[in-house]
């Protein structure tokens, strides 16, 4: 494996450690997979888009606003549409999160076709380092990915909200019982992964480009790494995540690219015969 | 006009099919199948590729298509019985990825992207031209109402029971004697079968099949059938299957009252619109809009 390939495995790594992490965190609190992750991702990358081209802010502006949007948008989609169908089994709840990635990914077609579109920011070259290619743009993508991930741990691990998220995560009615007010918890966990997708959304559009399709294409490789470091792991996912960024990159050796997306399907089964809680999670006991 | 209805009648009849199919593994069985646009690619490429590749008569043919789509569904069954319901939505949506893919790269047997030639239409020479369209519906609904039947007798049969067991207690089910390893892996073949059978009758019928077609969203539009239609109950998963198939196709028509919008905003339209009609039918009638009946004891 090459020094490029490395990079270009931690490239892919970073961009999706966070969503992974911020995946994690709303399976923990809602308790079924949520395909809507991929029309999130995309409301963030055409916010950003809007925010930078059409009204000509600053790209890191761009960003916060994007994610500001973002957050909206899945907590008013979790009031408008989830917590009123929570009685519904994890399935149904599932069909109707693809039903919401659909929607979004269309209204988004709607008003901006599917051209595929880039921000408006200078051009850079790539700097070489021993033969490999990196973007400036990559190298942010990652530095912010590892700042995110430091944060989310100081945020769950030191603060009052941090421990109401892991309680409502790990038994809602206990938390309940003591006293956690488990709508504000909620409320504030998809408001924060909100946060984080959107920034995905950012970093796609640095790192691929801007389609309403974009969100999409990584649902499966997050949701790969969010099995792969246990579901209810946040930082399982980042070493999921690295773990699914190498065996992408890997399989362009032995197999036609086309065949990528494949991987993280191959990745979740085969994990999860052989190790159904994941590398780090705990086996759940069924009642 | 009456073209277009024969032809959205026909496609109504392969929705049916596969939303039969889906039924009988989740909605009665409760196991779950993502990967539902997957078997029925199995199933036109089976076909079609037997058909034109090897000259084999298309009722072979399309039988061949329903045994792999069988197969298929029994492998799927037997990899993933240990899978928690949630993991296994995402398992088999990756194996329905996974032929496409295979389809879409593998173009020296497949044709890829450019998509494959059916000549070979089943009863073709007898039945002249300009009737087939009316005789294919014809064999159409004769499948579909076979898929009903086959269906309903399973849930109406004491097995039928046994199923709705598995769907709501599986331990309680093994309990009681019920052999769930073997009932579970062989209602997923059988609703292989039928998803396969649907694929056979599409690809015969369209006559160019690519890789397009077979996206997770025709998934969607299965699943969102029978949620709409109740799910368990195959009277409502009929209904269902014809409303999801009226806001796709009848949506269409907006599209002649509303000129300012171009054929890429009214196709955007129309995905929304569909998962409107799905959240609003569970937000109004959670169970679907033709339940399956409660189960009752008769008391005195």
């Amino acid at each position: 494996m090459s020094l490029q390939m490395i990079i270009n495995a931690l490239v892919n790594a970073a961009l999706i450690a966070p969503p992974a992490m911020a995946f994690s965190l709303l399976f923990g609190i809602l308790r079924f997979p949520n395909f809507a992750i991929g029309g999130y991702i995309t409301v963030g990358a055409f916010a950003a888009y809007t925010f930078n081209v059409v009204f000509g802010l600053s790209l890191p502006l761009a960003a916060a606003g994007a994610m500001a949007f973002t957050a909206l948008v899945v907590w008013g989609t979790h009031i408008i549409v989830f917590r009123p169908m929570q009685e519904q089994s994890a399935i149904t709840l599932l069909v109707v999160s693809m039903a919401v990635t659909l929607i979004l990914e269309n209204v988004i077609r709607f008003f901006f076709s599917s051209d595929v579109r880039g921000f408006d920011i200078p051009l850079e070259r790539p700097w070489k380092v021993m033969n490999a290619h990196i973007t400036p743009e990559q190298l942010q993508i990652i530095a912010w990915s590892l700042v995110i991930g430091v944060s989310l741990h100081l945020l769950l691990a030191h603060t009052r909200i941090g421990r109401a998220m892991r309680a409502v995560a790990d038994n809602p009615m206990l938390a309940a019982i003591r006293g956690v007010n488990a709508a504000r918890v909620t409320a504030f966990t998809t408001a924060v992964c909100g946060a984080l997708f959107g920034l995905t959304g950012v970093f796609a559009g640095l790192d691929l480009v801007i389609e309403p399709l974009v969100g999409w294409n990584l649902t499966i490789p997050i949701f790969a790494a969010a099995i792969l470091g246990g579901i209810g792991s946040p930082y399982g996912a980042i070493l999921g995540a690295l773990l699914v960024g190498l065996a992408e990159e890997a399989t362009i050796l032995v197999l036609p690219s086309t065949y990528k997306v494949a991987v993280g399907f191959v990745i979740i089964a085969v994990l999860l015969l052989l190790r159904p809680q994941g590398l780090f999670g705990t086996a759940e006991i069924k009642k | 006009m009456s073209a277009y209805l024969i032809s959205m009648s026909t496609f109504v009849g392969f929705f049916m099919i596969l939303a039969l199919a889906l039924n009988l593994q989740w909605g009665i069985t409760g196991m779950v199948n993502f990967g539902v646009a997957g078997f029925y690619a199995l199933g036109a490429y089976t076909s079609g590729l037997l058909a034109v590749k090897l000259g084999i008569p298309v009722g072979l043919a399309i039988l061949a298509a329903c045994l792999a789509g069988m197969s298929m569904g029994a492998v799927v069954a037997l990899l993933s019985m240990r899978l928690r319901e949630d993991f296994l939505a995402i398992v088999t949506l990756g194996v329905g990825e996974i032929i496409r893919l295979i389809v879409l790269n593998e173009d020296e047997i497949t044709e890829g992207p450019r998509g494959l030639r059916i000549d070979a239409q089943p009863f073709g020479t007898l039945v002249g031209p300009e009737l087939y369209p009316v005789f294919y519906l014809g064999l159409v609904a004769l499948c579909v109402v076979l898929t009903y039947v086959v269906c309903e007798s399973i849930r109406r049969a004491p097995m039928g029971r046994t199923l709705r067991a598995i769907r709501e207690d599986d331990v309680v089910a093994e309990v009681l004697g019920k052999n769930v390893f073997l009932h579970r892996v062989c209602i997923f073949a059988v609703g292989g079968f039928f998803m396969g059978l649907a694929g056979a009758l599409y690809a015969h019928y369209v006559q160019n099949i690519s890789p397009e077609v077979f996206m997770p969203v025709l998934a969607m539009f299965i699943w969102m059938s029978v949620i709409v239609g109740g799910a368990g109950n195959n009277r409502g998963i009929l209904l269902g299957a014809g409303t999801v198939m009226v806001f796709l196709e009848g949506t269409r028509f907006i599209g002649d009252f509303v000129d300012v919008l171009d054929a890429e905003k009214m196709s955007a339209l129309r995905i929304i619109l569909i998962g409107l009609l799905l959240i609003l039918t569970l937000r109004l009638r959670p169970r679907g809009l033709l339940p399956e009946p409660k189960f009752r004891v008769n008391s005195n």
